[in-house]
């Protein structure tokens, strides 16, 4: 029975996310960009909820480790005669090297790791509100040198000429692999030590577990997680250093948030429940037609929407959709049960 | 004719926190110009009693002052409705003044009575806090500080007065002080809710102590046990 | 190489120790301050920081450039920009700040960052990307001349605004009972609320405080900066947040001084510094909030206990 239960854990996001990839694929090539997005999507968020779900720690800094991976696999991957265009001013080494699509996501997740493991070597030390504002200054330093060191990559330029390799199957794939690794690392006994430490440090602490060496773990596989999916973003779309920035860290938080911080399957949900009203809502920007009424909606109306839903979880439901609880089987069959959330410490 | 009810009344009073009972169904009340003592072990609840009956954390069962239940206020508004605490640790301000501290426990005050007479009552009380004013209460003596700290909960003009162990870290001679202030303020009137750890003092001061073990009242205390105390707890308890 | 950077060096100094320069990063460090005090206020009272407190800054630029459009008197669109900005923040505080009082500092600060993205997109919605301008003041940028010296009339303005506001609050604080319940609030506010402080209307006195310092900063700001876009001061409000961290959020004065000292070197950086070399200023300065939380967690100006939670 608890067996069961552990499977549901994992194979109900992955079969969400596996239906909306199989989905992806009826639809018109533009909607399916939609799709796309939203995988990629749930990867980051993903990413995001092995730290701040697992350690209860909030982080503002892991788009700094998506913004790496994003960095690492494009520039590694633009052929290299195309280099020079938008990266003029590369290392020798960045320049004459050139990788295929996979190892350009395993370069990504690894350069996200290690970055993540320095960044946290100090900053693991912090709690709350201390964690918030210096994850956050983490944030602003790696936009800083990515947009200004060109060395490095293409500074302000728009990344170009990256091969296009993320299309439906890998952007699925992708955040299945992601999924099964933030569940196996959530049903692990370092997860299962860190989340115990989220719950009741003292006690936490009493049984011999360094809640500095968890959280130190966790924000590693985390930056892993968040690089991959970076390499995975910028083999579908071109961007520049400030797609990276201050807006999708708000938008992946708040998917995050809106899921429910605290599970697994809070990530994927908010993650894809999201991405949908996104994509409606940027539809009814560009004029959409919905049961015969057209509605046009100004250009911005997403951002308003999306924080007014985002500001109302955390006042009024602070866990999310799924209330912080994994997937089960037992919600489907009906009523609402006045039940704890079953945490991951058996 | 009945008698008024008692200045505070508490009723089968429960505690949990996270799910552990500290208090299990309290229940006692204590009259104007009575001062009832509760004694018992370290962790028996005696400290959460007296912020259930603050207001400070959730409870069950009720707590009355003056006969009108309070259960679910605010602290602030059980203040108002005449219940001072003089917390563990005191809690004072330290980088206020005597003086700003003093006028701080005004903000409990209900708008009858006359806040100068009981300011100047207070002053009459700990003259060395008279002496004092405008220092910093930081820079007082622990006996000052207990004197500061019962003296901000009486500017608020309560009818209930709830200390928790004020003997703590205070020399004999100092303990002795407060304990006749405190006889002092019963006769003024106020129902007093003592909260101790030194077991015979209390026995002797108080006119009824209760003894709490685990969260339960288990043995009523009078002066004329006052000899036998230590000897008579450790009985019931063993 | 050496040779270079020395005179670069120097060059730097001699313009840095300009006096015009000194009294325009005076007059910055000045605004910098007021926006310091009103974070500082809010956070030692509700132990909130406000990440949206830039966006009730714009939210009185908009509407100062609302009035500029339809050639109001610019006494009367300072009042709709305070009206404005004291209606906003009230509202933040009863919808927002008061429902979350009970949960962690974390949860407050990522709810207000929801609020701040809110707030800027509905500008953005309203008014567009290229925004309005706000010229009613204009003439206060004018510069006068004293003493040599060409400053500008809104650099005295705003030092002596800044004084005058900062001993107002002082006069509040340490002379009337809701400044002592405020103080009182801030240092332990479970013990106050314990002795009859009523939590609401300290929240909402230093909220509307807060309030009445953003908008006189949006009216300074706007006279140097009349273009009023959805993103107004919000590059000045993270530096102001990163001046308070360093300086210290616990206590008002250290957040203060942190603000003011950050604005002037701002100040001095902008007036003496060429571009290419503050490119990488943002990371220094983030690099410097990151040391002072990992070493000296209540900032480099405080005295006192921590409130940072250390592992």
């Amino acid at each position: 029975m608890r067996a069961r239960r552990t499977a549901l854990e994992l194979l109900g996001p992955a079969a969400l996310v596996v239906a909306a990839g199989v989905l992806g694929t009826f639809v018109s090539q533009t909607t399916e960009i939609y799709f796309v997005t939203a995988l990629i999507s749930v990867s980051t968020v993903v990413a995001i909820y092995v730290f701040v779900g697992n350690s209860g720690v909030l982080s503002f800094g892991h788009i700094s480790f998506f913004a790496v991976g994003v960095w690492a696999a494009g520039v590694l991957s633009i052929p290299e005669q195309e280099k020079p265009a938008t990266m003029p001013y590369l290392f020798d080494f960045l320049s004459s090297t050139t990788v295929g699509n996979v190892p350009s996501l395993l370069i990504a997740a690894a350069v996200g790791g290690v970055f993540a493991l320095v960044v946290g070597l100090p900053l693991m030390r912090l709690s709350g509100l201390a964690a918030g504002i210096a994850t956050f200054a983490v944030l602003g330093i790696t936009n800083n040198i990515l947009r200004y060191y060109e060395k490095i990559g293409p500074g302000l330029n728009t990344f170009s000429s990256v091969p296009e390799t993320t299309d439906l199957a890998q952007a699925t794939i992708g955040a299945v692999l992601v999924i099964v690794a933030a569940f196996a690392y959530q049903r692990s006994r370092l997860g299962r030590q860190l989340r115990a430490t989220r719950e009741d440090p003292a006690a936490a602490r009493a049984v011999g577990v360094s809640i500095y060496r968890q959280r130190l773990a966790a924000f590693a596989l985390s930056g892993f997680l968040a690089g991959f999916a970076g390499g995975l973003y910028i083999h579908f779309i071109p961007i520049n250093v400030d797609a990276v920035y201050l807006d999708l860290t708000f938008i992946t938080l708040a998917m995050l948030v809106i899921g429910g911080t605290t599970s697994l399957w809070g990530a994927v949900v908010g993650a894809l429940f999201v991405s949908a009203l996104d994509s409606v809502l940027a539809e009814m920007e560009d004029g959409m037609t919905l049961f015969g009424v057209t509605v046009d909606l100004p250009a911005g109306s997403r951002i308003v929407v999306v924080s007014s839903i985002m500001a109302l979880v955390l006042i009024l439901r602070p866990g999310g959709l799924t209330g912080g609880r994994e997937f089960s089987l037992d919600r489907l069959t009906g009523l609402v049960r006045r039940r704890p959330p079953r945490e991951a410490t058996s | 004719m009945s008698l008024p009810a008692p200045a505070l009344e508490l009723e089968a009073l429960e505690v949990a926190y996270a799910g552990v009972p500290a208090v299990r169904g309290v229940s006692l009340s204590v009259r104007a110009g009575e001062i009832v003592g509760l004694i018992g072990p370290n962790g028996a609840g005696k400290s959460s009693t007296l912020h259930a009956t603050m207001g400070l954390v959730p409870a069950r069962g009720d707590v009355r002052v003056g006969g009108r239940s309070v259960r679910g206020r605010s602290p602030e508004s059980i203040a108002r409705r005449g219940v001072a605490l003089v917390p563990e640790g005191r809690r004072l301000f330290g980088e206020l003044s005597v003086e700003e501290n003093l006028e701080l426990g005004l903000a409990g005050r209900r708008e009858n009575g006359d806040r100068v007479a009981d300011v100047a009552w207070v002053y009459e009380l700990f003259p060395s806090l008279a002496e004092s004013r405008a220092r910093p209460a930081g820079e007082l003596s622990g006996g000052q500080q207990q004197q500061l700290a019962i003296g901000r909960a009486l500017v608020a003009g309560p009818s209930v007065l709830l200390l928790d162990e004020p003997s703590l870290g205070l020399a004999p001679l100092v303990v002795d002080l407060v304990f006749s202030t405190l006889e002092t303020i019963r006769d003024r009137g106020l129902a007093i809710l003592l909260v101790e750890q030194r077991a015979q003092r209390t026995v002797a001061l108080a006119d009824r102590t209760h003894v709490l073990a685990n969260g339960e009242l288990r043995l009523e205390l009078t002066p004329d046990d006052a000899n036998d105390t230590d000897r008579m707890v450790a009985a019931y308890l063993s | 190489m050496s040779v270079f950077l020395a005179s670069g060096l120097s060059d730097f100094v001699s313009d840095a120790v300009d006096p015009q320069v000194q009294v325009d990063a005076i007059g910055l460090g000045a605004i910098y301050a007021l926006m310091a005090v009103g974070i500082g206020l809010v956070f030692g009272v509700l132990r909130l920081v406000n990440f949206a407190y830039g966006q009730l800054i714009m939210a009185g630029a908009f509407a100062l450039a609302f009035a500029s459009d339809r050639d109001w008197p610019a006494g009367l669109g300072i009042a709709l920009c305070f009206a404005v900005v004291l209606a906003l923040s009230l509202a933040m505080e009863r919808v927002v700040f008061r429902p979350l009082r009970t949960q962690s500092a974390a949860v407050m600060l990522i709810a207000t960052f929801a609020i701040a993205f809110l707030l800027q997109s509905i500008a953005l919605l309203w008014f567009g990307p290229l925004g309005k301008t706000a010229t009613s003041l204009a003439q206060l940028n004018r510069p006068v001349e004293i003493g040599g010296l060409d400053i500008r009339k809104i650099t005295i303005v705003a030092i002596v605004t800044a004084v005058v506001c900062l001993a107002l609050l002082v006069a509040l604080l340490s002379r009337t009972s809701i400044g002592l319940h405020m103080r009182a609030a801030a240092i332990d506010s479970q013990t106050a609320r314990m002795l009859g402080v009523r939590a609401n209307a300290v929240s909402t006195v230093s909220v509307l405080i807060a309030g009445m310092l953003a908008a006189v900063v949006a009216v300074l700001l706007t006279v140097q900066i009349p273009t009023v876009t959805p993103t107004f001061a919000l590059q000045e409000t993270i530096i102001v947040l990163a001046g308070v961290v360093v300086g210290g959020m616990t206590r008002l004065v250290s957040a203060t001084l942190g603000g003011f000292l950050i604005g002037y070197a701002s100040g001095l950086l902008g007036g003496a510094l060429p571009s290419s070399q503050s490119q990488y200023l943002p990371s220094f300065l983030f690099g410097l909030v990151i040391l002072v939380l990992l070493v000296r967690p209540d900032g480099l100006f405080s005295r006192t206990r921590g409130l940072v939670e250390r592992v």
